[in-house]
């Protein structure tokens, strides 16, 4: 894919009206915020603007780095399969498909049942399936005879669209979750961007999401957000892509034996939640009486 | 007793049920694990306690535990005393076999057959400074099995100023039902290594303030169902307002397998706070595993 190409998808992505579902989800960060962990530590001092963007990269370095540690990999194994079965330009194609459809599914339900916090399934089911619709609704080529031409897709295109058609069936049939990093891994690698962008960009729009749910819950303002994203959520990510973009789920159906038979080395590679507060508090989420996202 | 030869610090429990009492085909640990059974005033709860020699787990240290539990039978497995983890020693870096193992790991593979239950009650776990600590604990119930898996770590060792000052702690908590895998817990807290970049370091401690003891209650099967129906009960009537500070204990339930089982995370400030939490949360298996059996895991 060349460079001109996954810029423009980039762009294409990272667009803040893109309707991918996650203006309603916080990642637990209201849950966060009514649960008094914006307070300063003397109950006296109302906290200060400075105060409040200070509580805000708090949160945003937790969650992030979690959410890297455990959803990445699962960017990286699906992006993967995806990217192999559309390579595969021969004529077993059918096959290959076949395969990468295994492995998504497989990929999926790994990660329903890493992710034991019922609130952040939910949200990242809704997401995922968001992504799926957005592929099919917006992305796919328009029929307009009069201004392009029918004849111009590429085998590499076709294929990508049916596979995506197929996960949104099988989503649809509830015969899959549609979890957000699998999808995410999926939708990127049918667009032609590589894996480490889509990883990246992936964190990056995790943080922004973030961002702009400080803002909607006027802990911050707008104009601090972007100092945030511009000084903080670049090193952020850098240095979360630096400790995660080569783990992988380390789930093959070799594997599948469970923990017991693996080295200590495999173990400690694989997807985990490193952030054992914010499981709770993003779990407590529905428990608040007055809320304004659904995670 | 010990039919096969174990390797070093592996261990093995088979409980069968006679249809009068609780029998134990097979009990057997080697260095540093021990294994310990007291009598019982009840026939079919047993207790096994798992200690190590000294209290404590030396860096690289090695502790694999196999438990069977069949015919109905019901088994509690304690420790005595928190699960003490110390770095590794000095000196011992200098072989490469030891430096792989500088990490102390405890593996528990638990298989439940029907209508019997496990219920794996340790104390916490306190790794103490720059210790590496590694645990895979697997359970392969059947659907009608039960089973209790509590997994809790302290921040280390107050007294000496201690407050999440390990190096790492892996924990990976596994419930397979009839041979499919139905929740994977894995967590992972380690001191971040300091980043090049204009971010200051953010330690472990800060990430997990203001509380020093954090713990996972996993619940399945269908003794633990009234215990489930009056948490979920009590959590659903939790209302949060605004707060204008973290409270001192904090807990949440998520249910897994279409409510057949749970997962309860709990944090508080002290470690004590947590235990009572957990015990007054349980407190139904002082009738499902006796009075004496319950007090021994809860004070």
């Amino acid at each position: 894919m060349d460079n001109d190409h996954e810029a423009y998808i980039l762009l294409l992505l990272s667009d803040s009206n893109l309707p991918t579902g996650s203006f309603v989800a916080s990642a637990g960060l209201e849950s966060y915020v009514t649960h008094g962990f914006f307070s300063s530590a003397s109950p006296s001092s109302t906290s200060s603007t400075a105060d409040k963007m200070g509580y805000t990269v708090n949160f945003l370095r937790d969650s992030l780095s979690t959410y890297a540690r455990s959803a990445l990999p699962f960017v990286l194994d699906a992006h993967r399969a995806v990217e192999d079965a559309l390579r595969d330009a021969n004529a077993s194609t059918g096959n290959a498909m076949d395969c990468a459809m295994t492995r998504v599914r497989e990929l999926d339900e790994l990660y329903e049942t890493m992710t034991l916090n019922h609130i952040a399934r939910r949200a990242s089911r809704t997401q995922g399936v968001a992504l799926l619709t957005l592929f099919s609704k917006g992305f796919v080529k328009p029929r307009l005879s009069q201004h392009l031409e029918a004849s111009a897709d590429s085998s590499a295109d076709i294929r990508a669209a049916s596979l995506m058609n197929r996960l949104k069936l099988l989503v649809r049939r509830e015969e899959t979750h549609g979890h957000l990093p699998i999808c995410w891994g999926v939708l990127t690698a049918a667009l032609g961007l590589s894996a480490e962008r889509s990883q990246y960009l992936h964190l990056f729009l995790q943080a922004r999401s973030l961002l702009s749910s400080s803002v909607r819950l006027n802990t911050i303002g707008p104009y601090a957000a972007q100092q945030l994203l511009l000084h903080a959520v670049r090193p952020l990510v850098d240095a979360e892509m630096s400790r995660c973009k080569h783990l992988g789920t380390g789930h093959t159906e070799a594997t599948d034996g469970a923990g017991e038979d693996m080295s200590d080395e495999d173990v400690v590679r694989g997807p985990a939640m490193t952030w054992p507060l914010g499981e709770i508090l993003a779990a407590r989420h529905d428990l608040q009486h007055s809320r304004i996202f659904n995670s | 007793m010990a039919p096969s030869k174990l390797e070093q610090g592996h261990g093995r429990v088979v409980l069968h049920n006679d249809g009068n009492a609780n029998v134990f085909s097979e009990m057997s640990a080697t260095y540093p694990l021990k294994l310990l059974s007291p009598q019982l005033p009840s026939p079919d709860v047993s207790v096994v306690y798992m200690l190590s020699y000294g209290g404590g787990l030396v860096g690289g240290d090695r502790v694999q535990l196999n438990v069977e539990v069949y015919d109905g039978a019901r088994l509690a497995l304690l420790s005595q005393g928190s699960t003490k983890v110390f770095k590794a020693r000095p000196g011992q870096r200098l072989s490469t076999r030891s430096k792989l193992h500088s990490v102390t790991t405890q593996r528990l593979t638990v298989r439940v057959a029907p209508e019997s239950a496990l219920f794996l009650l340790p104390d916490p776990v306190t790794c103490f400074r720059a210790a590496k600590y590694e645990q895979v604990q697997t359970l392969h119930l059947c659907k009608d099995s039960s089973a209790v898996l509590l997994d809790w770590i302290t921040s280390g060792r107050k007294s000496l100023g201690e407050e999440w000052a390990f190096s790492q702690y892996f924990s990976l908590n596994e419930v397979w039902i009839e041979g499919k895998r139905v929740a994977r817990d894995a967590m992972l807290l380690e001191e971040r290594d300091v980043l090049s970049g204009p971010l200051t370091p953010r330690t472990l401690a800060e990430s997990l303030a203001p509380y020093s003891c954090y713990a996972t209650l996993i619940m399945y099967g269908p003794l633990l169902e009234d215990t489930m129906r009056h948490l979920t009960a009590a959590y659903g009537a939790i209302t949060v307002f605004k707060q204008h500070a973290p409270p001192p204990l904090l807990w949440s339930l998520s249910p897994i397998c279409e409510g057949r089982g749970c997962v309860v995370r709990l944090a508080a400030k002290e470690t004590e706070h947590v235990k009572n939490w957990i015990g007054s949360a349980l407190k139904q298996l002082e009738s499902i595993l006796g009075v004496d059996v319950y007090r021994r895991a809860f004070s």
